[in-house]
């Protein structure tokens, strides 16, 4: 029981240490694809270090909303992983605190705050940027929501450890169409809730063009530290649940034993490389959509996913 | 041999019509769709006698039904080409594109030919798409923002509807795989009908019937027919209203004697209900034309309707109705477009508001329009006055009043509407003016067409000679079975 | 993993999953806005159909079926893309429709439903045939069909109209590979001719519009219509 604790703690501690790792690798892996130099992949722990020892400064028209976001936004990530699968197959101690719906909930807990946060201090970017992503937001929910349902109709739980079983026993399973169509609902829904062209620029410095940086654009010295964690965290966490419970369920430790896990680790780092290339490939060669035609790529997300659904429901 | 005649003579016309001096090309189309005439004349008498003629088992042969309609593409065939002779050449187009268009009209009657003499459904599937193929840039060929329009309607619609009819006989294949196999052709599948599973055989026949139903210009699916049928030159306009709809509707009608052996796939009823769908639609879209052509095509679809009902009233007399109404409609309908051609000769233009008192200013197109205009929409002494007679002579006899009264109806609003054209056009005095007159003189070519057309159209109002009631009575037995 | 009834459904699953994506480019057809990309995923959706074709062979041990694969494999994705750019001046395929005649999503939604249907319809047609040629072929036949004929009622440039044609017909044939195996290969081979001329025609259709009227957006050509009850009076008063 207390190994299982243990492991739980450290998959938070796997998170938090290397979901900086992954953001610094995915700029730099764009930086080269575009022919540049790029800056190191260690880049992202020097700027969290530099934030936490800058001063902060706080607009005195801001409430306590806008305070407690940056915690908020670096602990929601840390709550969902230790629901999901990150290393061990099997389910750990907080496992069954909340399902995958749950854990959405979570998330969305997370951008609920830095919304309002953005409101909050009455910068005239702030409330544009929360308007746009509560659109992205409300065209990506129904995908979401289908997603989970054919999920759940497909393996009979919404708990992560369990759905991930059923990919992976017969082999037949995995290239089930509803399957597959799920992976490439899951991954237009990946670009959309991590802000990812062709939903919008990560990397872009126009506030009137942003989507998602534009909420977090008032955040100084410690804030801003924890709100950009929060973010490459989220990431970090939705590539788990993508990588470990669709694509790949495999390479995760399969026995309660230190060494497996510990073994799992580079594995689990691997895998997101992998899709970190697959990643580069995608917004290297698209383009940002305009505002309005974003409806239209979550569309074919919504239509993807029912398609998956369809073909699962008549049994196919 | 003669069907093997049959189809080479189109091939090698179309082919000789490329050669590049000055009347090569319709003195060869002339020639072969004479001798085409012939040979499908004696196709007739042979098979009337003999029996089915069989070229390659289950792939080529032909029987009452199709020789009916082989002897009715080769009439109409010849009688246009000679109507080409005069009417392409008065309106001098130039040589490369008169030799493109008698190549492309050998193709055209090459495919309408193939159609009765395939035996298996999937050859005949495409076959009716090698129509629409050919016959498209006829259609086009004025090369007008209309015409365009038009020819492009025509193929989305019709490789629309033969897409789904291709799903339909893929579906017909399948049925009759689940009935025990046999050879796939219409014979073979009327002796595996009664172990087919209905479900297969209702969607297959209605997919065939929406599919092909497409190309034969019924209602919902007509919308191209008016705008192709109109904007083609009049020679193709013979062929496409008076034989190719009723090659492809004969396509439709070889499929009910293998539905006769499914009762719960309710043919009759789709039948009857698209049938007077589209004479009520016709009929009262008639009312409405600017164009005469396109009065003549709305009547197209209004007596592929009819043919439509009539096969699906189930008796014999009502498929002898069926296919005598068929053989009079080819007949009057081709009559028709000649005397348009001759009109627009004539006038120059297509809208019937600036054609009047067409019978003084040009009295043999004049006459010939009166006559096609009385003919086609059931006047007697003509031969679809007797056609429909007998049909309706079927329907009451079989009990069939509600579907006859309507019938009825339909057909004397078409009537009403045909005549009211006809009539202000022929007769009535012009308002503004004098009536626009491009030339006096038609072409001798054109006035013999209509006097040969016009004559079987009388006399084949007066009486029916009996190697036709032979003919006829030995493919509504086909129908029958 | 070596037993056969594993091979089988893992051939099973690989032709839903080609089904699946198949269904997926149908829809992609619809919405697609660039000329060029619907012809790109035409060509996909007649790999998947060559895919599903071959896999269906390997399963029911039909050579008819492979031969249907090849054809396939050789007609659509290569000669249908060469005679269209042989005949279709290179302009064309850069075309963009910037509006359709419902917007997209709604769009998207109806072919869903349109998908969702055709699936209902062919319910009772799996029940009629015996269990071996049953499967997912059927009602992903059907609705390729159902899409393409809305592609054909909603869109307006000329490239994408005949893509949606030809899409028909390949739904068509995948619905039809699973009923009728034992077609004979020379009306496969027939019916590929066959769409070639088709492609040919259309596509002199298309350079003729676009050399005589100047844009290729043909869904838009609406001269040829009855006359409306307003301008009756206007007739009479002349």
């Amino acid at each position: 029981m207390s190994q299982r604790i243990l492991f739980n703690l450290l998959q938070v501690l796997v998170v938090l240490v290397f979901a900086p790792l992954v953001a610094g690798v995915l700029n730099r892996l764009k930086e080269i694809v575009q022919s540049k130099r790029g800056p190191s992949v260690f880049q992202p722990y020097r700027d969290l270090w530099k934030l936490f020892h800058k001063d902060e400064v706080v607009s005195e028209e801001s409430s306590w909303i806008f305070r407690v976001t940056p915690y908020i936004a670096f602990v929601t990530p840390i709550f969902v992983t230790l629901l999901i699968p990150v290393l061990t197959s099997y389910p750990l101690f907080f496992a069954f605190m909340a399902d995958m719906v749950g854990g959405g909930f979570v998330l969305a807990l997370g951008g609920f705050f830095k919304a309002l946060a953005a409101v909050d201090t009455a910068n005239p970017y702030g409330p544009m940027g929360a308007s746009r992503t509560r659109m992205v937001g409300f065209l990506a929910e129904p995908v979401f929501i289908i997603v989970f349902f054919t999920v759940a109709f497909v393996a009979d739980s919404t708990i992560p450890y369990i759905v991930q079983k059923r990919w992976m026993s017969p082999p037949a399973n995995f290239l089930e169409p509803s399957h597959v169509l799920l992976m490439a609902a899951f991954v237009m829904l990946i670009l959309a809730e991590a802000g990812r062209i062709p939903v919008d620029s990560p990397s872009g410095h126009f506030e009137l063009a942003m989507i998602d940086e534009s909420k977090a654009l008032e955040y100084s010295g410690k804030s801003a530290a924890l709100m950009k964690w929060g973010g490459q965290m989220k990431l970090f966490v939705l590539l788990c649940i993508f990588l470990n419970v669709l694509v790949t369920p495999w390479g995760l430790a399969e026995k309660l034993v230190l060494g497996e896990v510990l073994l799992a680790i580079p594995l689990v780092l691997f895998k997101i490389l992998i899709f970190v290339l697959v990643l580069v490939v995608i917004e290297s060669s698209l383009a940002k959509l305009r505002l309005f035609r974003i409806s239209e790529f979550l569309g074919s997300a919504f239509i993807t996913s029912v398609a998956a659904m369809i073909m699962r429901l008549f049994a196919l | 041999m003669n069907v093997i005649l049959l189809l080479a003579l189109p091939l090698a016309a179309a082919v000789l019509s490329c050669l590049p001096w000055r009347r090569v090309a319709s003195c060869v189309t002339l020639a072969s769709s004479l001798a085409v005439l012939v040979a499908s004349v004696q196709l007739a008498g042979q098979v009337v006698s003999t029996g089915p003629v069989v070229v390659i088992p289950k792939w080529i042969a032909v029987d009452g039904l199709s020789v009916l309609v082989l002897l009715l593409i080769a009439f109409v065939g010849a009688t246009a080409a000679f109507f080409s002779w005069g009417y392409m050449s008065a309106n001098s187009h130039e040589p490369r594109r008169l030799r493109l268009y008698y190549a492309n009209y050998n193709l055209f009657i090459f495919s309408m030919l193939a159609i009765p003499v395939s035996m298996e459904p999937t050859l005949v599937w495409i076959v009716v798409e090698l129509t629409t193929v050919c016959s498209a840039l006829l259609v086009c060929f004025e090369n007008t923002r209309e015409a365009l329009e038009a020819a492009w309607k025509y193929v989305v619609l019709s490789l629309m509807g033969a897409a789904v009819a291709l799903l339909g006989f893929l579906v017909l294949f399948a049925a009759m795989q689940a009935a025990g196999g046999g050879t796939y052709t219409w014979d073979g599948l009327v002796a595996a009908a009664p172990t087919m599973p209905a479900v297969l055989l209702q969607t297959a026949f209605v997919l065939i019937l929406v599919g092909l139903g497409t190309k034969v210009g019924l209602v919902p699916m007509h919308t191209w027919l008016p705008d192709a049928h109109s904007q083609a030159p009049s020679p193709v306009c013979a062929l496409l209203s008076g034989v190719e709809t009723t090659a492809v509707l004969y396509v439709i009608l070889r499929l009910f004697p293998v539905l006769t052996a499914a009762p719960a796939a309710h043919a009759e009823v789709w039948a009857m209900v698209f049938g007077l769908v589209s004479v009520a639609v016709a009929a009262f879209l008639l009312l409405r034309v600017r164009d005469y052509k396109r009065m003549f095509a709305f009547s197209t679809v209004e007596h592929m309707g009819i043919i439509l009902l009539a096969a699906g009233l189930g008796t014999s007399s009502a498929h002898y109705g069926a296919l005598y109404q068929a053989l009079n409609h080819t007949l009057t309908k081709s009559f028709c477009f000649f005397a348009a051609g001759a009109t627009m000769l004539a006038v120059g233009t297509r809208e019937i508001a600036s054609v009047r008192g067409l019978i003084r200013t040009s009295p043999a197109a004049g006459a010939s329009l009166l006559i096609g205009g009385l003919a086609i929409a059931g006047a007697p002494p003509f031969a679809v006055f007797l056609s429909e007679f007998s049909i309706f002579k079927a329907g009451l006899a079989g009990g069939r009043y509600l579907a006859m009264g309507l019938l009825g109806l339909f057909v004397a609003v078409g009537f009403f509407g045909i005549m009211l054209h006809v009539n202000r056009m022929v007769f009535g005095q012009s308002e503004a003016g004098e009536t626009p007159t491009l030339r006096s003189r038609l072409p001798a070519s054109c006035v013999a067409t209509l006097c040969v057309a016009a004559l079987f159209v009388i006399v084949l109002g007066l009486y029916l000679p009996e190697p036709l009631h032979q003919l006829l009575l030995l493919g509504g037995t086909a129908l029958e079975r | 993993m070596n037993d056969p009834q594993t091979t089988l459904s893992v051939l099973d699953s690989l032709n839903t999953l080609a089904g699946g994506l198949f269904l997926l480019t149908a829809f992609g057809i619809v919405t697609t806005r660039q000329a060029k990309a619907t012809l790109t995923l035409f060509i996909t959706q007649s790999l998947l159909l060559a895919a599903s074709a071959f896999l269906l062979g390997l399963r029911h041990g039909s050579w008819h079926l492979y031969g249907v694969a090849l054809v396939n494999v050789i007609a659509k994705p290569v000669l249908i893309p060469w005679i269209l750019r042989r005949t279709v001046h290179e302009e064309v395929y850069t075309r963009r429709e910037i509006d359709q005649v419902l917007n997209i999503p709604m769009s998207l939604l109806i072919a869903l439903a349109l998908a969702i249907l055709a699936y209902f319809l062919t319910v009772p047609l799996q029940r009629a045939v015996a269990v071996e040629f049953r499967g997912s072929n059927v009602p992903i036949g059907f609705a390729g069909l159902f899409l393409g004929a809305y592609t054909l009622a909603v869109r307006r440039e000329a490239v994408p109209l005949l893509i949606g044609l030809l899409a028909m017909e390949n739904g068509a044939f995948f619905a039809g590979i699973s009923l009728a195996r034992t077609l004979p290969l020379l009306v496969e081979l027939a019916i590929a001719t066959d769409g070639l001329i088709i492609v040919f025609i259309t596509a002199v259709l298309i350079r003729a519009v676009h050399q005589h009227i100047g844009t290729t957006e043909v869904g838009s050509l609406a001269q040829l219509k009855e006359q409306v009850a307003e301008e009756a009076p206007e007739e009479a008063v002349r």
